[in-house]
């Protein structure tokens, strides 16, 4: 049998002006994870967008992961994860003067 | 009874993954969630390749997970039978809808069945919030805050024939957070991207009708559900749904132990043509709050067969 594999994509073409984190997502069944992150539009002083990939034992409370974080501020960027256990989702915060990012973003699985 | 039809049954009964349904005489798709997706994907609005040009309603239905059930007191509940059920999990935003769909195209035209396995439940809520307050120990209040679910399908006779949807929808509660119980059928069309793009129709409330009050309460159609007073007890329910694609009518709707006849309710038809989705048949299944909470829909698998 072939491994399974799924794409998520968690936010479409979304802006955030703030802080902010993914919908939770169930990943029991995946072996692998990589978040795609990218970003269409950035605006304001010396802003950066703040990656940190987050694990949940319920889909309610979060704690990090451990990879990460990871700053960006323009184009495509990728965290892998292994060993993340049955939820994920990714903590975005944003740094800078009226910080304005507009992203998509994914969440690939294989198990 | 012929004796292929015999051997048939007994070939179904004898399947421990199969007897729990009642499938037609040919099996179009059995979709058990433990193997994976199967097929099953977000919705999406049409776009031309800006993802900026699609309709607000239909932007965000949410990619489907292949879920195990797991919750913060129990832990894993798991499927009916196996581990992972399809999931489909709305924002905590009033009015959100999370749509799923499976895409096909029909050799012929006659009865299509849909069968599943599905249950319901409301994510968690803590403290205020969740409405223990006033619990009285059996009731989840929890369950107040389950809005809505739909399996629908998307139908096109041939090439540029006639498009139409039908819909069931299991009307949990009204939008002010009042049990309601209902089996419900829809009497106007989806408004569509073309149809919002050359403003034969406002932008919508409600992803299935021109109106959201476009809903009639199915005769016979009031059933409650298994809720089982606990935002983490699954209770799993059958529901077969049958649609007529020769006569363009949903025919009938089974969930557990009532059935009840849509034969006589008319399924709307456009007005309009569409071009480039001959021999359409697409399954969509969907899950819509009414308060500010999350809202998922599990189906643990899903049998579709047909007359032809």
């Amino acid at each position: 049998m072939l491994r399974r594999s799924f794409t998520a994509v968690l936010e479409k073409n979304s802006t955030f002006t703030a802080d902010f984190a993914t919908e939770p997502y169930e990943t029991g069944w995946a072996i692998e994870a990589r978040w795609f992150v990218r970003i269409l539009e950035i605006s304001g002083e010396n802003v950066e967008l703040t990656l940190t990939p987050q694990i949940s034992a319920d889909g309610l409370f979060w704690c990090d992961e451990g990879s990460g974080p990871l700053k960006m501020s323009a184009s495509l960027a990728s965290i892998p994860l292994v060993n993340f256990g049955h939820w994920l989702r990714l903590d975005g915060s944003l740094t800078g003067e009226m910080p304005r990012v507009k992203v998509l973003i994914y969440l690939a699985l294989k198990g | 009874m012929p004796m292929t039809e015999d051997l048939r049954r007994s070939i179904l009964q004898a399947d421990v993954r199969l007897s729990k349904y009642n499938p037609l005489s040919r099996i179009l798709f059995y979709d058990d969630f433990d193997e994976g997706i199967n097929g099953w994907c977000e919705l999406i609005g049409n776009h031309a390749g800006n993802l900026d040009d699609i309709r607000e309603l239909s932007k965000d239905f949410r990619p489907p997970q292949l879920s195990s059930c797991t919750f913060f007191d129990i832990g894993t509940h798991g499927s009916v039978d196996g581990t992972y059920s399809l999931k489909l999990a709305t924002r905590a935003k009033k009015n959100h809808v999370a749509i799923a769909i499976k895409r096909l195209t029909y050799t012929r035209r006659g009865l299509v069945q849909f069968e599943t396995y599905f249950t319901f439940k409301t994510e968690q809520t803590f403290g205020a919030e969740s409405g223990s307050s006033n619990w009285d120990g059996n009731i989840a209040p929890s369950e107040k805050l389950f809005g809505d679910i739909t399996f629908s399908n998307d139908i096109c006779d041939g090439d540029t024939g006639a498009r139409y949807m039908g819909a069931a929808r299991y009307l949990n509660t009204d939008h002010e957070g009042n049990m309601v119980q209902k089996w419900m059928y829809k009497t106007s069309v989806q408004p569509t991207t073309k149809m919002e793009r050359q403003g034969i129709t406002p932008p919508n409330q409600d992803f299935h009708t021109v109106s959201p009050d476009d809903w009639r309460e199915i005769s016979g159609g009031h059933q409650p559900l298994c809720f089982n007073e606990t935002a983490s007890k699954v209770n799993w329910h059958y529901l077969r749904w049958v649609f007529d694609t020769e006569h363009r009518r949903t025919t009938e709707l089974q969930c557990n132990d009532i059935v009840m006849d849509l034969s006589h309710i008319e399924v709307p038809v456009y007005e309009q043509e569409y071009h480039g989705i001959p021999n359409l048949l697409n399954f969509l299944v969907d899950v819509r709050t009414h308060a500010d909470v999350r809202n998922f829909l599990y189906l643990d698998s899903v049998l579709v067969s047909v007359d032809w």
